[in-house]
C-alpha cells in the first residue's frame, strides 16, 4: 500500500535528489517559457475534471480506510460471481475442462487488466480442484501477464507441480482467427464451463454461440455496451459494465478491495444527484449555468 | 523488491499520466502521456516475438507427437512462415517480397485473408438467427418487452418493415426513431457508458494505490 | 416447435440471403434523421474544402462499411472536395483505402497528390489522434506510397486539424470514442461517423451531444446515403437480403414462441 511506501519515497528522494532537481528546473524553465509566449501550462479550463478527480479519490480512500478499520460494508449479490465456483465444480465432476478468455483486446485495455485479475481468482478454484483450465489470449503483452498470474495462483494453492506454461496460450493477432480456433476448441474438447471476462467485440456472439452448441455453462462480462445483448442471449449468467470491474473486489471478498466498489456507488449517486439537479434546473429554464459547469474538453 | 518496485511504477506513472491531463501537452509533463504510449508501443513490438514463440512451440509440439488434429497444426505453422517470411524480406529482392501491392503478402491477404475474415463475420447472421430462436421467449413480462421491441426494430431497419409500417396508422418509424432509438435506448447506453467508466476509473484508482495486485499475479 | 435444429435455421438462413441475389430487388429505404444530418452538413460544406475520411474498419465489416466510404467518397469528389484518407488499422486499412480511393477518384478525373492523398498507417491511435493536432507532416512524414508529403500539392496547405473542414470516421471498432474525445473534443473539427449496426446504438448519444454531426448504422444507414446521393450502391443491392432475413428471423421468433405456449398449455393439460 502507498501509505506504508513513504518513508521508502522519502529515501528514494533523497537519492534522486539531482533528478528531482532537474525535473524542477524543467518545469520551471516550461513556466517560464510559457509566459513568454503567452503559453498557458496550467489546463483551467479542466478544472471540473480535476474536481471530480479529487472527489472520487478522496471518497475511494476513505471507504477503504473504514474498511481496514473493520467496519461492515454491504455488497449485493451478483449471480454471475456468485456461479463462478460452482460452475468450476461442475466442470471438475464432469472431467472437463473450464475456458477462461480475458477478452480480445491489449493489456492497455482496463477491461483487458479486470479479465486478467479475475483469471487469478478463476485458477486459484481451479488448480484446488486439479480441474484443467484453457486460457487462449490474443496478444502477446496479455499472454505474458496470464501467465504470470495462473503460475502464481497454482503456486500459493501448492500446486506448483501441476502448472502448465501452455495453460495460457497465445492463439492468433487477428479478432477472427482467433475466434475460429476457439470455436474449433470448444467443439472438440467440449468444455464444461465457459468463462468470458474483459473486452469483446463482434465475435462475441460467435463464441457465446458455440459454447452453448458444445453444452458449456457460461458466465460473460464486458463493459461493451453494444456486445451485451449477445451475452445476455446467449450466456447463463453476464456481468455489467461495472460489474465486471467489481467482480474481481468481489470474489477476493478482501474489505480493504470492497471499500474501492463502495467509494465507486457513493461518487455515483453523487452523479445521479447531479443529473437530477440538472434536470428540475434546465425544465426550469436556468440551467444554463449548471450545464457549462459541466462541459467537456 | 519484487513486489514493492512494481508498485511504485504504477504509482508514479499512474498518478503522472493524471497530472499530465491537466497540463498543456507542450509542456514536459504534458507530453507525458504521449511519451509514455509510443514507450508502450515500443515494448509491444519487442513482446510480439513472445507470441510468435509461444504459437510456434505449442503447435510444433502437438505435430511432433501427432496429437489428435496435428495436420491442422502444421498448416497453421505453415502459414505463419508462409505470410510472414517474404513480407520481411526486402521488396528490393524481388516484388514478390515486402508488403507492397502484388506482393505475397498482398495477395494472401486480398485473397484469403481477408475473404475468411469476412466469412467468419457473415457467420453472426446464422448464429443471431439461432440465438433469437432459442433467447426470445415471452418467459416473463420483461422478455416479452425483450422480444417486442426487438422485433419492431428490426422491423424498422429493413424497406420491407418500413412498408408495413407505412401501411398502419400513425407515424411509428417517427416514433420508434425518437422514443426508442433517441429516448430509451440512448438513456440506457448512457447509464451502462457512465457506470463503466466509473468501474474502470474505481479500477484504475486501486491498481495506482497498490491495492488490486491481481493483474501482476500478487494476489 | 420450440426446439428445432439449430441446422433448420441456418439453411433457412442461407437461403433467405441468396435468393435475392439470384432475383434482385431493389427497395427504397426512408432516411433516418441521422443519416440527413450527416448528409446535410457534407452539402453545406464550401467546395473545395479539405476533408478526412477515415477507414478504421477491418476487411470483415467491409460489406457494412464499405459502401459507406465509397458514397462518402463520391459525395466529396462531386463537390470537388480535397480529401485526406488515413487508417488505424494495421490489417488492411490503407489497402481498402487504396483500393476505394483510386477507383472513384478515376471516375471523376481526380489526381492524386493534387486532390486527395492516401496517409496510411501509423501504430498507437492515440498518440496518432493527438500528435495531427499539432503537426500531420509529424506523424505521417511520408503517404501510404512513401512519398513525403513535402511532395505533395495538396499538403502543402494542410498543416493540422484546423485546415481540416470536416472529419468522416467510417469504423467498426471504438476508435470512433477515441476521435471523439481527443479530435472532436480537443480541437473542435466537425466529425460523422459511420458504423456498423452492432455499435451505432452507442452513438446516439454522441449524435445528440452534438459531437458527430451525423450517423450512418449498419448497411442500412449505407443504403441511406446512396439514396441520398442518388448513387444505387451495394448497400441498397443488400437491403432485399438483410429485409428476407429479418423477416426470417421474426418469424422464427414467433414459431418458438407459439410453441413455447402451446407446450405450455399442453403440459398443464397432462399434468391437470
Amino acid at each position: 500500500m502507498v501509505y506504508s511506501l513513504v518513508p521508502k519515497l522519502r529515501l528514494y528522494i533523497r537519492r534522486y535528489y539531482y533528478l528531482a532537481l532537474f525535473w524542477t528546473i524543467s518545469l520551471l524553465s516550461e513556466t517560464a517559457l510559457a509566459q513568454e509566449t503567452e503559453r498557458a501550462i496550467f489546463r483551467t479550463d479542466r478544472i471540473n475534471a480535476l474536481i471530480l478527480v479529487l472527489v472520487f479519490s478522496t471518497v475511494v480512500i476513505i471507504y477503504t480506510r473504514w474498511a481496514r478499520q473493520g467496519k461492515t460494508l454491504f455488497l449485493r449479490k451478483i449471480p454471475g460471481l456468485e456461479a463462478v465456483e460452482e460452475a468450476v465444480g461442475r466442470a471438475t465432476e464432469m472431467g472437463r475442462p473450464v475456458l477462461y478468455i480475458p477478452g480480445i483486446s491489449e493489456l492497455d485495455e482496463i477491461e483487458t487488466i479486470a479479465g486478467i485479475s479475475i483469471l487469478g481468482r478463476v485458477a486459484k478454484i481451479t488448480a484446488q480442484y486439479d480441474t484443467p483450465l484453457t486460457v487462449p489470449v490474443r496478444y502477446p503483452l496479455v499472454l505474458a501477464a496470464g501467465q504470470e498470474v495462473v503460475e502464481q495462483a497454482y503456486i500459493e494453492v501448492g500446486k506448483k507441480d501441476s502448472y502448465d506454461k501452455d495453460i495460457v496460450r497465445y492463439v492468433a493477432g487477428e479478432q477472427f482467427a482467433f475466434t475460429a480456433h476457439v470455436n474449433g476448441y470448444m467443439m472438440r474438447e467440449r468444455p464444461a464451463t465457459n468463462i468470458y471476462m474483459g473486452a469483446f467485440f463482434a465475435e462475441s456472439l460467435l463464441l457465446a454461440e458455440t459454447g452453448n452448441a458444445a453444452g458449456s455453462i457460461q458466465i460473460a462480462g464486458t463493459a461493451r455496451p453494444e456486445q451485451l445483448p449477445f451475452f445476455i442471449a446467449a450466456c447463463d449468467y453476464t456481468l455489467m459494465g461495472e460489474e465486471l470491474y467489481a467482480a474481481s473486489a468481489y470474489l477476493s471478498h478482501e474489505p480493504i478491495m470492497l471499500g474501492g466498489l463502495k467509494g465507486q456507488d457513493f461518487v455515483k449517486m453523487l452523479i445521479v444527484f447531479a443529473i437530477i439537479l440538472g434536470v428540475i434546473l434546465t425544465t426550469a429554464g436556468v440551467g444554463q449555468w449548471y450545464i457549462d459547469l459541466f462541459r467537456a474538453v | 523488491m519484487k513486489t514493492t518496485v512494481p508498485i511504485i511504477v504504477a504509482f508514479v506513472a499512474g498518478v503522472a499520466l493524471v497530472l499530465a491531463f491537466f497540463f498543456d501537452q507542450r509542456t514536459l509533463i504534458g507530453s507525458l502521456s504521449q511519451e509514455l504510449r509510443i514507450w508502450l508501443s515500443i515494448v509491444g513490438g519487442f513482446t510480439l516475438l513472445l507470441g510468435v514463440v509461444s504459437i510456434t512451440r505449442v503447435n510444433f509440439a502437438a505435430v511432433r507427437q501427432r496429437k489428435e488434429g496435428w495436420f491442422y497444426k502444421l498448416i497453421t505453422l505453415i502459414s505463419i512462415f508462409a505470410m510472414a517470411i517474404p513480407a520481411l524480406l526486402p521488396s528490393s529482392w524481388s516484388p514478390l517480397f515486402g508488403r507492397q501491392s502484388g506482393s505475397i503478402y498482398d495477395w494472401l491477404f486480398l485473397y484469403m485473408d481477408a475473404p475468411m475474415m469476412a466469412t467468419m463475420f457473415a457467420t453472426l447472421a446464422f448464429y443471431i438467427a439461432s440465438a433469437a430462436y432459442r433467447a426470445f421467449r415471452a418467459r416473463s413480462p420483461e422478455s416479452t418487452l425483450l422480444l417486442v421491441t426487438a422485433t419492431v426494430i428490426m422491423l424498422w431497419r429493413v424497406p420491407m418493415g418500413e412498408w408495413l409500417f407505412e401501411q398502419l396508422p400513425g407515424d411509428i418509424p417517427f416514433f420508434l426513431n425518437t422514443y426508442i432509438m433517441n429516448g430509451i435506448n440512448m438513456a440506457v447506453q448512457r447509464g451502462i457508458i457512465i457506470g463503466a467508466a466509473l468501474g474502470a476509473a474505481s479500477m484504475s484508482l486501486r491498481i495506482i494505490l497498490g491495492i488490486e495486485r491481481t493483474y501482476m499475479g500478487k494476489g | 416447435m420450440q426446439q428445432m435444429d439449430r441446422r433448420w435455421v441456418y439453411l433457412m438462413v442461407g437461403i433467405s440471403v441468396i435468393i435475392p441475389f439470384l432475383l434482385p430487388m431493389t427497395l427504397p429505404v426512408s432516411i433516418t434523421p441521422e443519416a440527413r444530418m450527416l448528409y446535410d452538413f457534407v452539402e453545406a460544406l464550401p467546395d473545395s474544402s479539405t476533408v478526412m475520411l477515415v477507414f478504421d474498419y477491418y476487411p470483415s465489416t467491409i460489406a457494412e462499411c464499405e459502401p459507406m466510404t465509397i458514397a462518402a467518397m463520391h459525395h466529396f469528389f462531386r463537390k470537388d472536395c480535397r480529401v485526406i484518407t488515413l487508417s488505424n488499422i494495421p490489417l488492411g486499412g490503407p489497402t481498402m483505402a487504396e483500393a476505394v480511393t483510386r477507383a472513384i477518384a478515376e471516375e471523376y478525373g481526380k489526381v492524386y497528390g493534387v486532390d486527395f492523398v492516401n496517409l496510411g498507417y501509423k501504430a498507437n491511435y492515440v498518440a496518432v489522434l493527438s500528435g495531427m493536432g499539432q503537426s500531420i507532416e509529424s506523424i505521417f512524414p511520408t503517404d501510404n506510397s512513401g512519398t513525403p508529403l513535402s511532395q505533395l500539392p495538396l499538403m502543402h496547405s494542410v498543416v493540422n486539424y484546423e485546415q481540416i473542414a470536416f472529419i468522416f470516421e467510417v469504423a467498426d471498432n471504438a476508435t470512433a470514442d477515441y476521435w471523439v474525445s481527443i479530435v472532436n473534443a480537443g480541437y473542435g473539427v466537425p466529425m460523422g461517423c459511420g458504423t456498423t449496426a452492432v455499435s451505432a446504438p452507442k452513438y446516439y448519444a454522441f449524435v445528440d451531444a452534438g459531437q458527430f454531426v451525423g450517423l450512418l448504422g449498419g448497411m442500412k444507414g449505407a443504403a441511406e446515403y446512396e439514396q441520398l446521393i442518388n448513387r444505387q450502391g451495394d448497400a441498397m443491392v443488400g437491403m432485399g437480403a438483410q429485409s428476407l432475413v429479418h423477416l426470417l428471423i421474426i418469424a422464427l421468433v414467433i414459431i418458438g414462441n407459439l410453441g413455447f405456449f402451446v407446450g405450455g398449455i399442453g403440459k398443464r393439460r397432462r399434468i391437470g
